[in-house]
């Protein structure tokens, strides 16, 4: 009599964990941010008797596990994945269109940071959601900046005062070995749009690579290389260390000025002397260029067409992305959460690291772009970088080495249509 | 008679059936994607979606690609300078190792050691090792006075500098070397002695004919692992400094898994298989008219 209550007490409680639907959520990080979203999840389990999601570890690393679990059958329910691999799965048929259920919960582009409603869209079309933003903008050392005869409140102005500050901030030894690089613009589409250029064409979706501006920029980035001489460049930077730890390169003083993502806000909390001081501001440009530039980057979370559940999967990143969650999770990682109201929950606020509100007032009010979302961004990314090397190393003028990406993406482009 | 074949059946069904687990897997695993990428490489294909036929664009495309150039050179001077050095290193260790010298068994374990090592442990060690400042490799050029080189961040050092790692790792040639070194009848070295040949022409005229079954294998399979390359390239330096080091397969792999172009990355593979095939033609034309294979003919 006793086994039998206890086997119908099972039995029961089995029908019941049956009844709900399972999710399983390929979620990409690990540690104290693991920790946050992990938290998240137990809250969403908790809060509701419907939806049980099952959070399963999958780093994002290089894509390719996930690409291939998502050319595949045995998909997840939601997946993370880079802001380069939304479109190409997207377009591929691999992820389901969110469109419909956005409309349907309400939720439009004015929840969002301006350009970020676009961000991992193609042609209209939404694939995924981005989990939290990163942002770049202009860093310097201030106690360098004092030891020069430099005004440690103020950065420079334009690109020419930017590069008498380079030259003055470099450092070498008596073998020519470098000891300290005063800048080095590193990422350089970020340049393309300071010197009024464009990656595309946001309104027709079509690639500018070839734009003038980019071409003045490209030039100037290389100008850096040559000037500084990329080899020991290299040789001086191998011995930099991890971004994540006291031997970062910028507060350890071998880099004076740098372009960093809000990340670095983090890293100096915890990894930098107290005493070091540092300033942020956006990005100066050139006359006639653009102030206030802002790179966005991210990850996305999104929902394959394997999915067994899309709405239910939909609930949850609904939840997950509503502002509030949104603004805690964002708060743990030290990113930006992409929707406004989450920035201005008191949540993220309270949590916010000292300058977090440059950045977000270049999100927010500057001209924020995105490298764009198209089926083969990265090979637009890659396309780019071997036209820089050209360009240093004199191969191309910036402007051959520009007009090939241009015709090398279309090609590839075209493929796709 | 009847009876005979039926048994043979029998005999070549439970053959197969045990054969089955394997052949399966060979099917599946193996036959079936080496087909589909032939496939494939006649379309144009992200890995996603439906494949698209194209007839031979990617092929012409590949051929106007700078990038496929530089890797098929850097995979070739990687190959034409790493194996012959490999080899030569190995077959000079167990030359070495095959000699009456105290402690033989402890050097030998040595000298394997390296090959143990997992391939990711050795990249990330070696990657260290090379660092141009801090680095052990320039602190002792350093210490003797010698320049030091930027090996894995200079382009004119990365490739040099990924052979010496590679060669780290000639253990496993070496121990083949050693059994074929031991398979050398002795009597042939002493009929040469008393004919009065010395340590010289005893090498070239019994040693290296006599291995030249081993040395093939040896150079077939350095061959095959040369072209393809991956692993330490990919996390010494991941194709860089200006592609100095992007070897073949580490740019199948980014334009197949990370540019989502599949069909011209199975287009890549099916040209590796060619250049594999014909460098491996000419490996066995040189063997065939330089090497010993005991009287048979091998051209």
């Amino acid at each position: 009599m006793k086994r039998l209550v206890v086997i119908s007490v099972l039995l029961a409680i089995s029908v019941f964990v049956l009844a709900k639907t399972e999710l399983s959520f390929w979620y990409a990080w690990g540690g104290d941010e693991g920790e946050a979203l992990l938290a998240l999840v137990d809250e969403f389990n908790n809060s509701q008797t419907e939806i049980v999601v099952r959070p399963v570890f999958v780093p994002i690393g290089q894509g390719e596990k996930i690409n291939t679990a998502l050319a595949g059958s045995s998909t997840p329910d939601i997946v993370t994945i880079w802001d380069w691999m939304v479109v190409p799965l997207g377009e591929s048929g691999a992820l389901i269109p969110l469109n419909d259920y956005l409309d349907s919960a309400g939720i439009d582009e004015s929840d969002y940071l301006p350009g970020a409603w676009s961000y991992g869209a193609y042609r209209g079309i939404k694939y995924g959601l981005p989990t939290t933003i990163n942002a770049y903008a202009f860093m310097w050392n201030k106690a360098l900046f004092e030891e020069l005869g430099l005004d440690p409140e103020r950065p420079p102005e334009d690109i020419e005062e930017l590069d008498e500050y380079a030259e003055l901030l470099f450092k070498q030894d008596s073998r020519g070995n470098i000891r300290r690089l005063g800048f080095l613009p590193n990422i350089s589409h970020i340049y393309f749009y300071v010197f009024g250029g464009q990656l595309w064409d946001p309104e027709t979706e079509e690639i500018t690579a070839n734009h003038p501006g980019n071409i003045a920029a490209l030039d100037w980035v290389a100008s850096y290389y040559k000037k500084f001489d990329l080899q020991k460049i290299r040789v001086f930077q191998a011995t930099w260390g991890e971004m994540a730890s006291p031997y970062n390169p910028f507060y350890r003083g071998q880099l004076a000025i740098q372009e960093a993502g809000q990340w670095e806000l983090l890293f100096i909390e915890q990894f930098a002397k107290s005493d070091f001081e540092y300033g942020v501001s956006p990005f100066p440009a050139p006359e006639g260029g653009r102030d206030k530039v802002a790179y966005m980057n991210g990850s996305f979370w999104a929902i394959p067409k394997g999915s067994k559940h899309p709405e239910e999967s939909f609930e949850f990143l609904k939840w997950l992305t509503d502002s509030g969650q949104a603004a805690r999770f964002a708060a743990e990682l030290s990113n930006i959460p992409p929707k406004v109201d989450a920035i201005n929950d008191p949540v993220f606020q309270s949590k916010m690291l000292p300058n977090m509100e440059i950045y977000i007032d270049m999100l927010t009010d500057g001209y924020v772009y995105f490298f764009p979302t198209l089926p083969i961004g990265l090979y637009y990314m890659e396309e780019l970088n071997q036209a820089l090397q050209y360009v240093q190393s004199g191969a191309k003028t910036a402007e051959e080495a520009l007009n090939d990406v241009q015709e090398a993406v279309n090609r590839e482009l075209e493929r796709y249509k | 008679m009847r009876k005979m074949a039926k048994s043979r059946i029998r005999e070549a069904r439970v053959g197969l059936l045990f054969l089955s687990p394997w052949l399966i897997g060979l099917g599946v695993f193996t036959a079936y994607p080496i087909i589909a990428s032939l496939y494939f490489s006649f379309t144009y294909y992200s890995g996603l979606s439906s494949p698209r036929w194209v007839g031979l664009d990617n092929y012409l495309q590949l051929f106007k690609d700078p990038l496929f150039w530089k890797s098929i050179y850097n995979t070739l001077y990687l190959a034409i300078i790493g194996i012959p050095l490999a080899q030569a290193l190995s077959l000079l260790v167990a030359l070495l190792l095959n000699t009456k010298v105290k402690f033989l068994g402890i050097f030998r374990t040595l000298y394997f050691l390296p090959s143990i090592v997992p391939a990711v442990a050795t990249a990330l060690l070696w990657k260290w090792f090379l660092n141009p400042q801090f680095g052990p490799v320039n602190l002792l050029l350093e210490k003797i006075g010698l320049p030091t080189p930027g090996w894995l961040t200079d382009p004119l050092w990365s490739k040099p500098a990924l052979i010496f790692t590679s060669i780290w790792g000639v253990g496993g040639a070496m121990v083949i070397y050693l059994a074929g070194l031991q398979n050398i009848p002795a009597e042939l070295y002493e009929a040469a002695e008393l004919d009065g040949a010395g340590k010289l022409s005893k090498f070239s005229k019994i040693t290296l004919p006599m291995l030249s079954p081993v040395i093939l294998f040896n150079v077939v399979m350095g061959t095959i692992n040369s072209f393809q390359s991956f692993t330490s390239v990919f996390i010494m330096t991941g194709g860089g400094p200006e592609n100095s080091t992007l070897v073949y397969a580490l740019s199948i792999y980014r334009n197949g898994f990370q540019f989502y172009k599949m069909g011209y990355a199975s287009a890549m593979a099916w040209i590796l298989l060619i250049m594999t095939s014909i460098a491996i033609f000419f490996v066995f034309k040189f063997f065939g008219r330089y090497g010993y294979f005991g009287g048979v003919d091998r051209s």
